[in-house]
């Protein structure tokens, strides 16, 4: 199956919706997945998929109606599109219901490596293998390994709509990760450590086994301590975590329902000067690299907050058209079984010069940040969050011992002005990526 | 649905090189879901999919294919990526003989048969009893949501399931604001059947307890920071039973040693009078089937009885390592998916104390009437929950509201200090997300009483999601 077998589903779908005479727009997939998990050398699981499937946004009155099918016969089409055109009958009609004007050219990318396709399947389960591997051989006290494994994912999406919009593209990517556990004289630990990469070359076994029995090790035998209100850093993986609820708070969808904090904050500093956000797809070496959004539209690099100071929010077409801008090319789509909503591509704090050693260095008493719980219940409208913490005590300059059992509550804005250094190390995890950060004042109850 | 002679094909070039066992799972699923926010209907979603799964175990090992392509064609040679994966093997068999159960659904009221104009009906009018209830209701978020699926699986020891099901939820979210003080009021509700749900659950009511609880929870002060003894009310639901045990006592947590009850069968895990059960076969709960994922039929498990561990939760390929059987709980989220140990419906069973008894014994504590989502770490077993409504006890006496606590613990050292259980029982639904799989789960307590607890800070849930229960 290839773009071909799309495009032939797609017109079937378009030329449905024109003799309806309502404006249609279809987004097409093919997915295609490979999973590999190992346990103590052996392949635990092998999973390999294909997945089809075709969403139908119609709007009639500005009123939309939206169905999906994972089935591409015409029949099955023809019934899709009929469910979404009654849909149109209940739906609230909104002046800003539009599809994308149409024809725009596309940024050539590079965005398929034949590296991930050719290497054999036995390549790749040796690559699982080495993961396992370096994670046991670091230390003794790695008794679990949870999961080890490889995956890579190919897919080709098409975009088609009576404006005349035609978009077309295939990518892939590919990673290793693993969750380990680590026991001492009572104590088990967890573990984990990621690569995802758009390039096969890229991934690196030994170093992410390595890093997962690190992070486990260090965490034996953590105690807890008292409450107190002292400087923290937070490694790339913990800040992607809090970007998370960021992402929420620069959507436009989020603010225009009243449900960011960060509504009317545009042109304003809400973070510290040294802290820059960009949600960047044409990023080459982001997961979320590609030449349109869910809709169509070409993607850009956006400087949301620069120096401290709110630019813009992300938009896709409808949001847009409420605040009577043009889009971000940022409408995003779990699968084709939804209609698009605003969403980040590559989402990034960008670095600045400091080492982590030189962030930690300079603190008398503190706490590096290694872990959080409970991150998806932030309240995005208030900003105040409370989470589930464990991390390494710094005590004059250097980590010490490990805690764990404590909670880290504030409010988000304020976590964005206490900001006092940005490390160097960014990382992706996912399509968020991050470096350290250092923190003047964090509360931590005990 | 597929017919026999083509299922028994797959399962022959399944096996053909080999294999201790296999199964094509294939499942038709219809959805719709209403999605209405700001007064007015936000979104619509239907769809149609249909797809296979299949699955190959060697040696305890095994190799998953799944297409949404249900052409012969495909899934024989679906069947024979499966084979392949799961590597050579010399042992010759001969073709197997299905042997069908079909099951007769229980569905007396379809989903579809409700219009959606009817139950857009229900949705504005429960909008307005929530948005009249105060003018410091700001938004009003209501989903209704229906799925329903048939299935069947074939294996190589000969079964072949029919199965027919089909689950209805519906939820709202009050936001109250006064200044910037911000809280939101969740309900939900759900079940294993159709729209007669709506008879038996009103909506209105819901919506009206949703503003209430948002808009008293504007008055109420900060929750406090520290240790006390907290009493959960059985209207929390379960979701503390199911983080803080439930998890752990999923076989193939146990098995790769991840959980803090692996070598714990016989032994004294929790207080005396402590029941954990884990229920697949109650009519209509959340949690329910007739046949799990696997084709095996439902079950009752008791996993703690009188404090005592006697027993994990199992699909076939745990319960085969353990040289047991299965309990009936190997499930999955669709056919993209290999099944995989889950809870159904979990539980602490009854005591015998009155609830009211309960509160009026406990000098200073916390009452936790509404729970909102959590995260457990299973193999220490650290969990972390929030909390959605609760209130200050002191001398007996409930007095006033909280807002923002967070519950943090341990599960092994929460069972321990259980030392209160009420004669009442309260049910919650959510959605379990383990391995990247979400399954309907119910779950239940009475009223307990747990000796000490940590509380920190402030924060609270948003949105119409339905209740996640996460594991790391």
């Amino acid at each position: 199956m290839n773009e071909d077998y799309l495009k032939e589903a797609g017109y079937i779908a378009l030329e449905a919706g024109l003799r309806k005479g309502v404006d249609t727009e279809v987004y097409l997939t093919i997915n295609r997945q490979l999973s590999i998990e190992v346990a103590d050398h052996l392949v635990e699981t092998l999973k390999e998929s294909e997945e089809t499937g075709l969403g139908i946004r119609l709007i009639k009155d500005n009123k939309i109606g939206f169905a999906y099918t994972s089935d591409l016969s015409a029949r099955a089409i023809l019934e899709a599109v009929d469910d979404a055109y009654q849909i149109t009958a209940y739906t609230s009609a909104d002046q800003y219901n539009q599809l994308p004007s149409g024809k725009y050219e596309y940024q050539a990318m590079q965005l398929y490596d034949e590296e991930i396709n050719s290497a054999s399947v036995e390549t790749k389960i040796a690559m699982a293998q080495q993961v396992e591997e370096a994670a046991r051989q670091t230390d003794g006290r790695i008794s679990i390994i949870e999961r080890a494994g490889y995956e890579d994912a190919e897919y080709i999406t098409l975009i088609m709509n009576t404006n005349g919009l035609y978009a077309s593209a295939k990518g892939n990517f590919s990673g290793i990760y693993i969750y380990l556990a680590a026991e001492e004289k009572g104590d088990a630990q967890t573990g984990f450590a990621m690569c995802m990469s758009k390039w096969f070359k890229d991934l690196q076994p030994i170093k992410v086994g390595r890093e997962a029995a690190a992070n486990a090790i260090r965490s034996l035998h953590a105690r807890n301590i008292d409450s107190a209100v002292i400087p923290c850093v937070m490694e790339p993986y913990v800040v992607t975590q809090f970007m998370t609820i960021l992402s929420r708070m620069v959507n436009a969808e989020t603010v225009q329902k009243g449900k960011s904090l960060l509504a009317g904050k545009i042109g304003q500093k809400i973070a510290s000067t040294s802290f820059h956000l960009v949600d960047d797809a044409t990023r080459a070496d982001g997961t979320a690299c590609f030449p349109f959004d869910d809709e169509g539209v070409p993607t850009r690099c956006n400087q949301i907050i620069s120096r401290g100071v709110l630019n813009h929010y992300l938009y896709d077409t409808y949001s847009a058209a409420r605040d009577g801008v043009t889009s971000t090319g940022n409408a995003r789509r779990a699968s084709f079984r939804s209609l698009p909503g605003v969403g980040s591509s590559n989402f990034m704090v960008l670095p600045a010069a400091n080492s982590t050693e030189s962030l930690i260095a300079g603190i008398g008493k503190g706490l590096y940040i290694t872990e959080v719980m409970g991150m998806h219940t932030v309240n995005p409208i208030s900003g105040d969050f409370s989470v589930g913490a464990a991390g390494i005590m710094i005590e004059n300059g250097g980590l010490t011992f490990p805690v764990r059992g404590i909670t880290i509550a504030g409010n988000i804005v304020d976590l964005l002005q206490n900001i006092d250094a940005v490390g160097s190390d960014m990382r992706f995890y996912g399509s968020k990526a991050a470096p350290a950060l250092r923190l003047q004042n964090v509360n931590i109850s005990g | 649905m597929l017919d026999k002679y083509i299922l028994n094909q797959v399962l022959d070039e399944a096996l053909k090189s080999g294999g201790d066992f296999a199964e094509i799972y294939v499942e038709e699923k219809n959805i719709s879901n209403i999605y209405y926010d700001d007064d007015k209907i936000e979104s619509i979603n239907s769809g149609r999919e249909k797809g296979a799964g299949i699955r190959v175990i060697k040696q305890g090992n095994t190799a998953y294919v799944y297409t949404n392509d249900l052409s012969t064609k495909s899934l024989l040679k679906a069947a024979e990526t499966a084979s392949r994966a799961a590597g050579p093997n010399m042992i010759n068999r001969s073709s197997i003989a299905l042997n069908c159960k079909s099951i007769n659904s229980q569905i007396r009221f379809q989903p579809e048969q409700l219009s959606f104009a009817d139950k857009i009906q229900h949705i504005v009018s429960a909008n307005n009893i929530a948005r009249n209830f105060s003018k410091d209701i700001r938004q009003v978020t209501i989903t209704l949501g229906e799925a329903r699926k048939t299935v069947q699986i074939a294996n190589s020891e000969g079964e072949l399931i029919e199965d027919e099901r089909s689950r209805v939820r519906m939820s709202i979210s009050a936001v109250a604001a006064q200044g910037n003080i911000v809280q939101t009021g969740y309900e939900s509700a759900g079940e294993i059947g159709g729209w007669e749900l709506l008879n038996k659950v009103s909506l209105d009511d819901m919506a009206l307890n949703a503003a209430k609880l948002a808009v008293n929870m504007l008055s109420a002060q900060p929750a406090p920071v520290g240790k006390m003894p907290v009493v959960m009310s059985s209207t929390a639901g379960g979701t503390l039973v199911h983080e803080a045990c439930g998890h752990g006592l999923e076989a193939d947590l146990v098995q790769k040693g991840l959980s803090v009850y692996k070598d714990n069968r016989g032994k004294q895990v929790a207080a005396s009078g402590v029941n954990i059960i884990d229920d697949a076969t109650i009519e209509g709960k959340y949690g329910s089937y007739q046949f799990d994922d696997e084709g095996i039929r439902a079950q009752r498990k008791v996993l703690i009885e009188n404090g005592e561990l006697c027993g994990y939760m199992y699909d076939r390929l745990t319960a085969q390592k353990d040289g047991t059987k299965s309990t009936g709980n190997g499930r999955r989220e669709s056919y993209q998916h290999k099944p995989i140990p889950r809870m159904s419906n979990t539980m602490i069973g009854p005591g015998s104390e009155e609830p009211e008894q309960i509160i009026k014994s406990t000098s200073h504590g916390l009452l936790v009437k509404k729970m909102g989502g959590g995260q457990v770490n299973t193999t220490n077993g650290d969990f972390v929950f929030e909390v959605q409504e609760a209130y200050l006890i002191e001398n007996g006496e409930i007095k006033s509201p909280v807002r923002g606590a967070i519950l943090t613990g341990n599960g092994p050292e929460v069972l321990k200090n259980i030392d209160s259980i009420g004669k009442d029982l309260g049910f919650g639904i959510g959605t379990c997300g383990k391995d990247g799989q979400g399954v309907a789960v119910g779950d239940a307590q009475p009223t307990i009483r747990i000796k000490q607890l940590t509380i920190g800070g402030t924060r609270m849930a948003d949105g119409p999601q339905i209740k996640r229960i996460r594991r790391k």
